[in-house]
């Protein structure tokens, strides 16, 4: 391992342009909204060059307009990030519970009908997400698809309002993400050798225990990697919950979106901004230290 | 279910059969794709046997091996383990447990761990799993490895671990798919001793699987040899080697002579052959087997059955076409009379010259050596 990574030492430099593009624009941009998190907002939007921390106190408390020594909790920003990180974390489990099955089936397809399986799964990524979420809102707006079948059958004599509540979001962003848990899923269940399998139920495992001690750990790679790519882009949704969650039930993305438009807060939008990035990091980290110890503790 | 004492087995009955197959059959597909992977095999391996099944690949040895395990069920007959009709049971839910031929041990296990995996799924307590995992550590000589992954020991390693790992739920049958394919010469031939030890210290029966005829002989007590989904004779590896029935496990087991020759005559289970030259000779039959006088039948003599004469009586005359040292023993190959070829194999006792091409010779088979082939 050690020799290869020094006799390969210089192939670094095949990243260089990739890094050039990564700083200009990564970085670049990431410090200008550092920056303006810490300036006082223009009365049009954009910022004003004073220094102040107000935006970053704003994240979490507010001052009462009369008083503006009287500081209460911004009960509704500390909803939308409750929700937001809740949200994805359901979003992250229950593409887990639906992308386990499916990736499984794909796997377990013959070689050469696997690869129609999988360009059945890319399918959606065709379409423009703003369309596809609009279609998802003509199945389950109250005068929609579900709705209007549920009535005519007589299952239900009211529409149920799916429409602008989290299950809405958490449907919407579900359907959008599978693919992500899916296809890193797939990859770990094509690795994996199925005689492992027939071993497991050869030395009297039954399949809920071939399943929890020999095939989720082999393909926890597949988790872990398809986890970090619903959970990252989830936190951070926008159209979703703009289109499905409407006003009621608004992400951080949405949030922050907010600041830079009609708020005309710049620098919150910022320090939301800057939030989001630290509640990504942090929840990476805090994941990948917990993988690590269950490698160690498994042994 | 599996282990109720490996200690009273040895003590049971050695001709009780332990695995009873009826009428088992084999298709995968349908219609005209159908493929019939087993026909009709009939097979009663006994407690605590070395039984082989041997054959080429594509011959369904591994099919029937799996079909003992439950990894596919048959399409039809029956078959019994220990006396239960097990048709309809997974793996999980029969007394055997299987060696594969990539040993197939969990990479995210330790050694330790794998061998102690039946058990756990068992579920037996705690402390006994970690005794029976010690004493399989001892029993395959692999203390020292109990905290390694499978990838950071060796090939001849894993093997034991395979083996550990499938006999620590004492099973009552253990199944090998061709478990020592993937070792090298060297090893193979060790490991060879170690599963005719592991074999006689457990009392627990053994099943392998393999295509290597040398292997077969050498460990087994008894063989099937199978080819084209049907078992074709079985017998002890003496009846194999020295009474082959079918032209296939003549071919397929040592180097053989096949000779057309006519009969002059049938007494029992015993012809007389004609040999190229006009001498008479005995040659045994099959069971069942009656061939007219004047009618042609095919005969095999192994090549260490017939010898050179130097003066005295010959059974027939032959030719000398090449002769080819190996050492121990050398190789002659011989033209008939009638033109078929013979090759002979003769010991090297003395420094005996190589007898030279062209030469003619005397040929003496050895009696009751010559047998008839069905077919």
């Amino acid at each position: 391992m050690e020799a290869t990574k020094e006799r390969h030492g210089w192939k670094w430099l095949l990243c260089t342009p990739a890094l050039i593009v990564l700083v200009l624009a990564a970085s670049g941009p990431l410090m200008i909204v550092l920056i303006y998190s810490f300036l006082t907002p223009g009365n049009m939007g954009g910022v004003n060059w004073e220094f102040t921390t107000e935006a970053w106190f704003r994240v979490f408390w507010r001052r009462d307009i009369f008083d503006p020594d009287q500081v209460t909790w911004n009960e509704a920003h500390l909803t939308v990030f409750w929700r937001s990180i809740s949200l994805s974390l359901q979003t992250t489990l229950l593409c887990a519970f639906l992308g386990f099955p499916t990736a499984w089936f794909i796997a377990t397809r013959p070689p050469n009908s696997r690869a129609i399986w999988l360009f059945m799964i890319t399918i959606p990524f065709w379409t423009n997400l703003l369309i596809r979420t609009f279609a998802i809102q003509e199945l389950i707006r109250n005068n929609g698809t579900i709705n209007a079948l549920l009535l005519q059958t007589g299952v239900i004599n009211q529409p149920i309002q799916i429409m602008y509540t989290d299950f809405a979001v958490l449907l919407g962003m579900a359907y959008v993400f599978l693919p992500l848990m899916v296809l890193p899923l797939y990859a770990a269940m094509d690795k994996l050798d199925f005689r492992l399998v027939e071993a497991g139920y050869d030395l009297y495992a039954s399949r809920i225990k071939v399943l929890w001690y020999v095939i989720l750990p082999l393909v926890k790679p597949g988790f872990i990697a398809g986890s970090i790519l619903v959970f990252i882009p989830a936190i951070g949704a926008y159209v979703t919950p703009r289109v499905l969650g409407g006003g009621r039930t608004m992400m951080l993305g949405n949030l922050i979106a907010l600041q830079f438009g009609q708020g005309r807060n710049w620098p919150l939008g910022a320090a939301l901004a800057m939030l989001l990035l630290i509640i990504v990091v942090t929840a990476l980290v805090l994941y990948l230290r917990w993988v690590n110890r269950e490698e160690v503790r498994r042994g | 279910m599996a282990a109720q004492g490996a200690g009273q087995r040895g003590a049971r009955d050695p001709v009780q059969t332990e695995i009873d197959i009826r009428k088992v059959s084999k298709v995968f597909g349908q219609g005209t794709a159908a493929f019939h992977a087993l026909t009709d095999i009939d097979l009663q391996i006994r407690s605590g046997e070395f039984f082989t099944l041997l054959g080429p690949s594509g011959c369904g040895k591994t099919t029937l091996l799996r079909v003992i395990a439950g990894f596919e069920q048959p399409t039809g007959g029956s078959l019994q383990i220990d006396g239960k009709e097990v048709a309809g049971l997974g793996p999980n839910q029969r007394p055997v447990n299987t060696v594969f031929q990539n040993y197939a041990l969990f990479p995210h296990m330790t050694v330790a761990q794998n061998i102690g995996f039946g058990l756990k799924m068992q579920g037996r307590p705690r402390a006994e799993v970690a005794a029976t995992t010690d004493e399989m550590l001892n029993l395959v000589k692999m203390e020292e490895m109990a905290e390694r992954k499978p990838s950071e020991i060796s090939g001849g390693q894993q093997q034991r671990v395979a083996l550990a790992r499938a006999l620590a739920p004492r099973p009552r049958v253990l199944l090998l798919d061709e478990p020592l394919s993937a070792l090298d010469l060297k090893l193979r031939k060790e490991m060879q001793g170690e599963l005719k030890r592991l074999q006689s210290e457990t009392g627990i029966t053994f099943v392998f699987v393999t295509h290597d005829q040398e292997e077969a002989l050498t460990m087994s007590d008894r063989i099937a040899v199978m080819n084209k989904g049907r078992i074709l004779q079985l017998g002890s590896p003496h009846e194999i080697y020295h009474s082959p029935t079918e032209r296939f496990v003549a071919d397929f087991i040592g180097d053989t002579n096949f000779l057309e020759l006519p009969v002059s005559a049938v007494e029992g289970a015993e012809a007389t052959v004609t040999l190229p030259g006009g001498n008479g000779t005995a040659a045994r039959l099959p069971d069942g087997m009656t061939p007219r006088p004047g009618e042609k039948v095919i005969t095999v003599i192994r090549p260490e059955q017939a010898h050179l004469v130097e003066d005295g009586p010959a059974d027939l005359q032959a030719e000398v076409e090449t002769a080819v040292f190996f050492g121990t023993d050398t190789h002659v190959h011989l033209r008939l009379p009638d033109g078929q070829g013979f090759i002979l194999r003769r010991q090297n006792v003395d420094h005996m010259a190589e007898p030279a091409p062209g030469t003619r010779v005397g040929l003496r088979l050895s009696p009751g050596a010559l047998r008839v082939l069905r077919g």
